[in-house]
């Protein structure tokens, strides 16, 4: 009454053992499965990683920069919010400058002024009249529908014997015999189009990053050496592991060399930032440019300061170009004058607000 | 053994997606610090305008005028405040010399205007600089004006207008004029005539006398001339008077027809008006050169108070077609006309703005009247002003102020001219002699 299970029993048995010892495993011809590799530590990985570390990067890690609090303070005889003035130079703005920092241009001379007599002299009636010109408003163009990926005329499909696949395959059929016999295998070809309504993945380009900052690498240990292997598999699987990790690691071409560290700013933080700095917005809700939303890029020293000549206009919506630059100069002077000594933020996180990009969107103030 | 390998080899690789993921995390939180500032402040910006620097002698006097008269326009628009002399830390001495922007923070002045002076006999000339403080530049470059003693207001005004525009980026309207109804007597044998003044109430001049009643004058697209409505026949009658010359003429002397609320098109080359024939009133234009007229409105209810767009395209009206007064906007061609205004009330003496983008008009509901503004599909309607008589908006030539009669009840109740920000903001009365009433504000002169 068990000679099922006799029959099955012994039928797993021998499937085990064939997977075992016939070969099964080792039949893969790829070359990674078939190198040989050696057990290593902890230490040995991360020594093997640290010939690859950045040896500048490592030092900012190791050691963090000191607080900002050993700055040399501001003159006293300064202005408290100078902060567009280059930092370095030891004279105050109230001595003398030898050059001036702003050279009075000429003068363009424009056509005197007409006789500005309460009655002046008028053209007849009948002349013709200049034209009330309004000035031109651009509008942003709009972002183009994403179209269907489906061909607006049905695509012919392939022969009916035609296997969809990825790649082109030709054809090789028994009877077509070649010098090289070539192993059989079905005709394919790629679809030309898509069988559902799908939006292109052409998007326009957004803000997203288009690469990876990557983590630091560790510090390099200068007392553990890597022990070379004896087997030759076994280097070339360590080589393959570290270009796998090289490319990893250096898939960020433009990342910064000092990508934040740490915990970055605290929500706390970040609105104590944003309260300073709406303080000095002044919002004309009634121009044009509070029809504008402007975005700002700045670099910031570690005493809270923007970097002079960094503030620059990163982008802009809404309103046309006068406008968008009446929204740029409000948007500057309200960086520029609440920053005084400098902002408050948190000088152990410095590297999360070296760079800061700031929107100014008046759109909650505009007139309802 | 093989397969202890394999196991090792598929750890190793699990560790470098793991490094791959760290690092798709790291992304995440690095770049700049991103930050939206979405409420801001609502206030005069703080500017410094210190007397212009006299570079003949006897200029002195002159450069301390200037300065005042563009401090007084830049501050009078409500977007702009300024500091006392009192409070400068240094002076300006050569209009050539680097400024000390340090300074200047101090007193928290975002703005700062130099200028310089030079008298020739009765030639003057004047020439300023704007810098924006806080960011350390100048904004635009140096600029001069040349003209005469006499003139020296309009020069300040066209220098207030300039600093106007490079600080907030749109045209300013400093160096215009009004034409309104000059009114004396008392409310029941008032005498009306036609005054013309610069927009802060200097300089007037009368282009009429007060012999007859006259109402609504209209300046020209350039200023040169001026239509109104008198009542010099006994029945309104629309002229036109060439403001140079103080010549006018009639332009709609049809009989047994009453003519008013006449305006200028965009090009000043057509007049549009009202007119009253046989009891019913519609809405015509006129070329002003041939004097030909065509009907533009066809309905038995009352059509009046049309306002071109700032292109011409279109006209918007007040009609009673629908039972109550309300606005309207058809073709400057005529035709068939879209109602703008559903409110509550009564909507009438509607103006296009100069941009284009708000009409303005007289409201009259629950007992008050109101200026306001709305969108010219009839949207997102403000009321700027309240009061017992609010009534005849006229727009700056920036497209930014609204002028407008208010009048104060009683029998010893008087009209006087206001101003008021589209904002709703800086409400303030305009300086003139005895009561105002129908202010018409006119371009920027050239």
């Amino acid at each position: 009454m068990h000679k099922g299970h006799y029959i099955s029993g012994a039928g797993h048995l021998g499937l085990i053992g064939w997977a075992l010892f016939g070969g099964i495993f080792n039949a893969d011809p790829l070359p990674f499965e078939v190198q040989q590799v050696a057990v290593i530590s902890g230490a040995e990985f991360e020594a093997m990683l640290a010939g690859d570390a950045q040896p500048d990067t490592s030092v900012e890690i190791e050691t963090p920069q000191a607080p900002v609090a050993e700055e040399a303070p501001e003159t006293p005889e300064s202005v408290p919010d100078n902060a567009v003035e280059r930092p370095t130079p030891p004279a105050p703005e109230t001595q003398a400058l030898p050059e001036p920092d702003v050279s009075p241009e000429p003068l363009p001379t424009l056509p005197p002024v007409p006789e500005p007599a309460i009655v002046p002299d008028v053209a007849p009636v009948a002349q013709p009249e200049e034209t009330v010109i309004l000035l031109p408003r651009t509008s942003l163009r709009p972002r183009p529908r994403p179209a269907n990926r489906v061909a607006p005329t049905p695509v012919a499909q392939p022969e009916q014997d035609t296997k969809v696949d990825d790649v082109v395959r030709e054809e090789v059929k028994p009877e077509d015999v070649a010098e090289t016999p070539k192993p059989e295998q079905e005709a394919s070809a790629p679809e030309e189009t898509a069988t559902q309504i799908t939006p292109e993945t052409s998007e326009p380009a957004s803000g997203a990053p288009s690469a990876s900052l990557r983590p630091k690498t560790r510090p390099q240990r200068t007392t553990a050496a890597t022990e070379p292997t004896t087997q030759d598999s076994t280097e070339t699987e360590s080589d393959a592991l570290k270009s796998a990790l090289q490319e990893a690691l250096a898939g960020g071409d433009d990342a910064t060399p000092s990508s934040p560290e740490g915990p970055p700013l605290t929500r706390g933080e970040q609105d104590a930032l944003r309260v300073s700095v709406e303080q000095c917005w002044v919002v004309d809700v009634g121009s044009q440019a509070a029809n504008v939303t402007v975005t700002l890029g700045m670099e910031m020293d570690r005493d809270g300061r923007v970097v002079t000549n960094s503030l620059r206009l990163i982008n802009a919506k809404g309103g046309d170009a006068t406008a968008v630059e009446t929204a740029f100069q409000a948007a500057r002077r309200a960086v520029l004058r609440c920053q005084k000594t400098g902002y408050d933020l948190p000088a152990e996180k410095y590297d999360h607000w070296r760079e800061i990009e700031m929107t100014f969107n008046p759109e909650s103030m505009r007139l309802r | 053994m093989k397969h202890w390998c394999e196991m090792r080899q598929v750890v190793m690789w699990m560790l470098a997606v793991t490094l791959c993921a760290i690092g798709v995390t790291a992304q995440a939180q690095s770049g700049p610090l991103r930050i939206e500032i979405t409420d801001g402040v609502v206030e005069p910006l703080p500017f410094a305008a210190p007397n212009f620097v006299p570079e003949t002698s006897g200029a002195g006097e002159w450069g301390q005028r200037l300065a005042q008269v563009v401090a007084d326009d830049l501050a009078g628009s409500g977007l702009f405040r300024q500091l006392p002399a009192n409070a400068f830390i240094s002076q300006i001495t050569s209009f050539s010399s680097p400024v000390q922007f340090s300074d200047w923070k101090a007193i928290n002045a975002q703005a700062l205007i130099t200028g310089a002076v030079a008298v020739n006999g009765s030639q003057l000339t004047v020439k300023f600089r704007v810098y924006d403080v806080f960011a350390g530049t100048e904004l635009g470059s140096g600029l001069q004006f040349s003209g005469t003693t006499d003139g020296w207001r309009r020069m300040a005004h066209k220098v207030a207008d300039a600093v106007y525009s490079r600080i907030t980026g749109e045209g300013g309207y400093f160096d215009s004029r009004v034409v309104f109804v000059n009114e004396t007597g008392p409310k029941n044998a008032r005498k009306k005539r036609l005054g013309i003044m610069d927009y802060d109430g200097e300089n007037l001049q009368y282009l009429t006398d007060s012999a007859d009643l006259v109402l609504a004058p209209r300046f020209s697209p350039t200023g040169d001339r001026v239509l109104y409505t008198s009542y010099e026949t006994g029945f309104p009658r629309i002229y036109v008077l060439d403001v140079g010359s103080v010549q006018r003429r009639v332009l709609e002397s049809a009989q047994g027809t009453m003519s008013f609320a006449p305006r200028f098109s965009p090009d000043g080359r057509t007049v549009v008006y009202s007119l009253t024939q046989g009891g019913n009133t519609d809405i015509y234009q006129m070329d002003i050169g041939s004097g030909r007229s065509t009907r533009l409105s066809s309905a038995p209810s009352i059509e009046t108070a049309p306002s071109y767009s700032p292109d011409g395209s279109r006209i918007v009206f007040e009609s009673d077609r629908s039972g109550t007064q309300q606005l309207y906007i058809m073709s400057a061609g005529g035709g068939d006309a879209k109602r703008i205004s559903f409110g509550q009330g009564r909507y009438g003496t509607p103006v296009w703005s100069p941009r284009g983008d708000l009409i303005a008009f007289t409201k009259q509901s629950k007992g008050r009247f109101h200026i306001g503004v709305m969108r010219t599909d009839g949207s997102e309607e403000r009321l700027l002003t309240a009061s017992f008589l609010d009534e005849g908006p006229s727009w700056a030539p920036n497209g930014r102020v609204i002028m407008f009669t208010r009048e104060t009840q009683g029998a010893g109740g008087s009209a006087s001219l206001y101003s008021v920000d589209i904002s709703g903001r800086n409400l303030k009365r305009v300086k003139t002699p005895g009561g105002a009433s129908d202010p018409a504000w006119g371009p920027l002169q050239q």
